[in-house]
């Protein structure tokens, strides 16, 4: 007999993969989550060692136990193998290897064995006490602690001591330290806290997605309930009840999406303009992307097309000025799933802010911290918080640091973000409490900003509180002024609120209008990121806002026409003139794309019949006769009120006859529209098969840097064998 | 998270952020698990092996710079799992006494009307084969890569894998005829 790769091929093909059980999911996940946060926590990772090697292999095993509840191994095999594992180790470990050991005494060299059950009581005293933490390292296995051992004296090492809700972050320069000396630079921990804050938020972050992505919780039945319910994530870290951290589109089995009509076609005659919002998040890709990988078809109205295609970066080219920070690319190529229409594909760029103007950010935390904020939605949260806002700040960029109400004074003075292991040692430092004697905050606060004062940068205070104002100026009328007169120097002040019960709304608004900055309020993780990192970005690099499109097509050049997706983002004709009806904002650098699909006059198949008893299209006007349509984009430069409009006109200038001279960053995106409307099933994609899908994409996925576009094609492969729900 | 490249997820675990490293696990739990299965041909084995992976990975997610690294690196890592559990296990199945023979573990899993008979002798075989010429063609055939990206994630010459995949074409010839 002789075997082909064929044969092969099919042996394996038909190979049936029986789906592994969800527990085992779940626990798999649950489990290297578990041993991530720990590994992180432990810090104690600075070289790779064979010791550390040893270490884990030692967890693995027992959590191989302790999971499948039944022995991998005898425990009389496991305790032979680690005994020999141990030994073996040690002896590795006196050589010249460093490990980082965070004690609370100084570091102690160990070369018996017998020492090992010190280091372990060691070990144990440093869990912190806090319950929250507690609840955590309950769940986790004991570990083997790692070696200590020798370490090159060095009287000057700062030993930082884990705190609970404590999050810092290895700087790069921390990991090039390879030697594990202790330097003072904080390494890298896991975010604890986030598991636990994240938990009250189950309702939270649903309806805030819900507000995002107008979806809403909903009932289907079936497997993907279940998929859902146990989903991997419930009680990382945590104890009963409280929900899990989902990376994704967060829902709990009943999901509930506002059902989308697709745009219907439209007759040119009747209805020859188009106007929608460029109000485009990403969500549905990620939510398709996860339905897929578990097997699922996800649901048609989960599938918002439009955020499929603006999923993908495309290399549109980008405006040159900030005055007309919008510049349209059009082309109108064949359809790909019917010969007698066209697709005309509107591409929009927006201005880049080069990272080298970037401006500057030269801010001042000022943070309250006086008894009250001690639960762990003020204190805890606003450290993790301002620590992710630290985060994403550049090298050239400075902080400092002032508290209020309790240790009141400078904790940071003004410290470039170079620096930020610093920075985030002296976040972490912060402890409620004390008295609430007032103290200089607010005045120390800007004069810290004054003293590092950047006419080219964003200076700005961020005032960080549950409701307590005592900031040293104790007269309201006196403080709305203060801030006021600080406003004209070019010094800015925000107003982020944490927790409740002490929470004064009305006065933050007040002060942060005063101040020229916004005010926000942080209850989770989650709404800190998007606040102090992903929306501190945009509100200092909004190029646009309100930006709305409007098409007019060309009856006598275009008979009918459907715009692929923006079900949900449709606005009335007169909308888009109207400065007052509100349209989504644009960041620096992003692109947006929509796609219509037209069927032109002259084609000899068309999906409408023509009417009967009214004449033909009349002459449009003699100039614009070449015209297929006019693309018109209103804007508002930051800070105004008045909206810009921006207008090109379509010729057959960006025509393409062929598919393959259309650039592949188009066709790639037709093939995302193609993908979008297959899963949904639309009826108008004809014939078109997932394959099809693929074979257009894959010769278009470009440079494809971080494997998107790879990915996609992926997820076409799933869908084909997808089951449905 | 919800809009998260995968990219910046692996930036986000490798700066220590849980949740990231939770989602990048959930993504790519299934690949590991139906390729550590097309090594074990057994469901439970395929679930241990696919957590020790996910373990390991949570030790090793710093390393990677970008995303092809991490998949070059997971495919790697579940078939060194594989194949250090099938060793463990062997041990250990045979002292537990029952004997699963790889005929049944495989004829259980394609119990449709259309059984392969060959196909499925095809599969046991292939799970006898030595352990490189059964990773070059579980790579090639079961995962569908090429030569080259094989040889890129066993990190061995491209012609390496051809030979392989040659050598074990000869066995299975051998044995079938």
């Amino acid at each position: 007999m002789n075997i082909t790769d064929k044969d092969l091929k099919k042996a394996f093909r038909k190979q049936e993969i029986p789906n592994p059980s969800d527990t085992a999911k779940n626990t798999a996940v649950q489990n290297a989550v578990k041993e991530f946060v720990q590994l992180n926590k432990e810090n104690t990772k600075k070289t790779k060692g064979f010791p550390e090697f040893i270490r884990r292999m030692g967890k693995t095993f027992q959590n191989l136990i302790n999971s499948k509840g039944e022995p991998i191994m005898t425990r009389k095999q496991f305790a032979t193998i680690g005994v020999v594992v141990i030994t073996f180790g040690l002896f590795l470990s006196i050589g010249p290897e460093f490990l980082f050991q965070k004690t609370q005494e100084p570091i102690k060299t160990i070369t018996k064995k017998e020492d090992l059950s010190v280091a372990k009581n060691e070990q144990n005293k440093l869990k912190p006490t806090e319950s929250d933490h507690k609840k955590m390292n309950d769940q986790l296995a004991p570990t083997p602690q790692p070696f200590e051992s020798k370490t090159i004296a060095d009287s000057t090492k700062e030993i930082i001591q884990p705190e609970p809700g404590k999050h810092l972050t290895v700087s790069k320069e921390g990991n090039k330290n390879k030697r594990g000396i202790a330097t003072g630079e904080p390494l890298a921990t896991a975010p604890l806290a986030e598991f636990q804050f994240d938990a009250e938020d189950a309702g939270v972050r649903a309806r805030e997605a819900a507000a995002r992505s107008t979806v809403v919780a909903s009932a289907h039945s079936g497997a993907p309930q279940e998929v859902f319910e146990k989903s991997a994530f419930n009680s990382v870290g945590l104890g009963h009840g409280e929900s899990p951290p989902t990376p994704y589109y967060k829902d709990k089995g009943r999901d509930q999406f506002s059902e989308i009509t697709p745009n219907a076609i439209k007759l040119t005659r009747d209805e020859p303009v188009s106007t929608f919002s460029v109000d485009v998040d990403t969500a549905s890709y990620a939510f398709m992307r996860r339905q897929l990988n578990n097997g699922l078809l996800p649901q048609k109205d989960a599938v918002r097309v439009e955020e499929l295609i603006n999923y993908f970066d495309y290399d549109y080219p980008l405006p040159q000025a900030e005055t007309e920070p919008f510049k349209p690319t059009v082309a109108l190529y064949p359809t790909p799933w019917n010969t007698n229409t066209k697709l005309l594909h509107i591409g929009i760029k927006g201005y880049d802010i080069v990272p080298e103007k970037k401006p500057r950010s030269n801010l001042v935390f000022l943070l309250d911290v006086s008894g009250s904020m001690n639960s762990p939605d003020k204190l805890p949260l606003l450290k993790n918080s301002f620590s992710m806002l630290v985060e994403s700040l550049n090298p050239d960029d400075s902080v400092a640091i002032v508290v209020y109400a309790g240790a009141s004074g400078t904790v940071l003075e003004p410290t470039q973000v170079k620096e930020k292991s610093k920075i985030l040692a002296s976040l972490d430092k912060l402890k409620a409490g004390g008295s609430t004697a007032g103290g200089e905050g607010i005045r120390l606060a800007y004069s810290l900003a004054e003293m590092n004062y950047d006419e080219n940068a964003v200076n700005r205070v961020i005032l960080a509180t549950d409701g307590d104002f005592n900031v040293g100026i104790t007269n309201t009328n006196e403080l709305k002024s203060f801030i006021e007169r600080k406003r004209s120097t070019g010094i800015f002040l925000s107003v982020i609120g944490f927790g409740q019960g002490n929470y004064n709304d009305a006065l933050m608004q007040t002060l942060a209008q005063n101040g020229n900055g916004n005010a926000a309020y942080i209850d989770n993780l989650n709404e800190a990121r998007k606040v102090l990192v992903d929306e501190a970005g945009s509100t200092l690099f909004t190029i646009a806002g309100d930006v709305k499109i409007q098409i007019e097509f060309n009856p006598a050049k275009i008979y009918d026409y459907r715009l692929i997706g923006y079900e949900t983002r449709m606005l009335k004709r007169e909308d888009f003139k109207n400065d007052k009806v509100d349209a989504g904002d644009v960041g620096s650098g992003h692109s947006i794309t929509a796609i219509y699909e037209i069927t032109p006059v002259e084609s000899p198949e068309k999906r409408i019949d023509e009417l009967r008893y009214q004449q033909k299209t009349e002459k449009p006007k003699a100039d614009t006769s070449k015209e297929y349509a006019f693309l018109k984009i209103r804007y508002k430069l930051p800070g105004e009120e008045k909206s810009r409009l921006i207008t090109t006109p379509i010729t057959s200038q960006e025509a393409f006859n062929n598919l393959e001279e259309v650039p592949s960053d188009m066709r790639f995106a037709s093939a995302v529209a193609a993908f979008g409307q297959l899963l949904r099933n639309d009826p108008h994609t004809g014939d078109l098969t997932y394959d099809d899908i693929i074979e257009l994409a894959e010769p278009a996925r470009g440079r494809d840097q971080f494997g998107y576009r790879t990915e996609f094609l992926n997820l076409v492969r799933l869908a084909k064998t997808a089951k449905a729900m | 998270m919800e809009n998260c490249t995968e990219t910046e997820l692996i930036n986000k675990a490798r700066s220590g952020d849980g949740r990231a490293f939770a989602a990048l696990a959930d993504l790519h739990y299934m690949t590991v698990y139906r390729y550590a299965f097309r090594w074990c041909s057994s469901k439970e084995d395929a679930e241990d092996i696919t957590q020790e992976v996910f373990l390991k990975l949570a030790g090793k997610i710093h390393l990677f710079s970008n995303h092809s690294r991490f998949t070059t690196w997971l495919y790697r890592i579940t078939a060194n799992c594989a194949k250090d559990y099938a060793r463990k296990n062997s041990r250990w199945k045979k002292n537990k006494g029952t004997d699963i023979s790889e005929n049944e573990t495989i004829a259980s899993l394609n119990p449709g009307p259309e059984n392969n008979v060959i196909a499925r002798n095809i599969l046991k075989l292939i799970d006898k084969l030595p352990d490189k010429q059964k990773e070059a063609v579980l790579l090639v055939f079961a995962e569908g890569m090429s030569h080259k990206e094989a040889a890129k994630i066993i990190g061995c010459a491209e012609t390496t894998i051809s030979w392989r995949i040659f050598q074990a074409k000869r066995q299975l010839n051998k044995v079938l005829s």
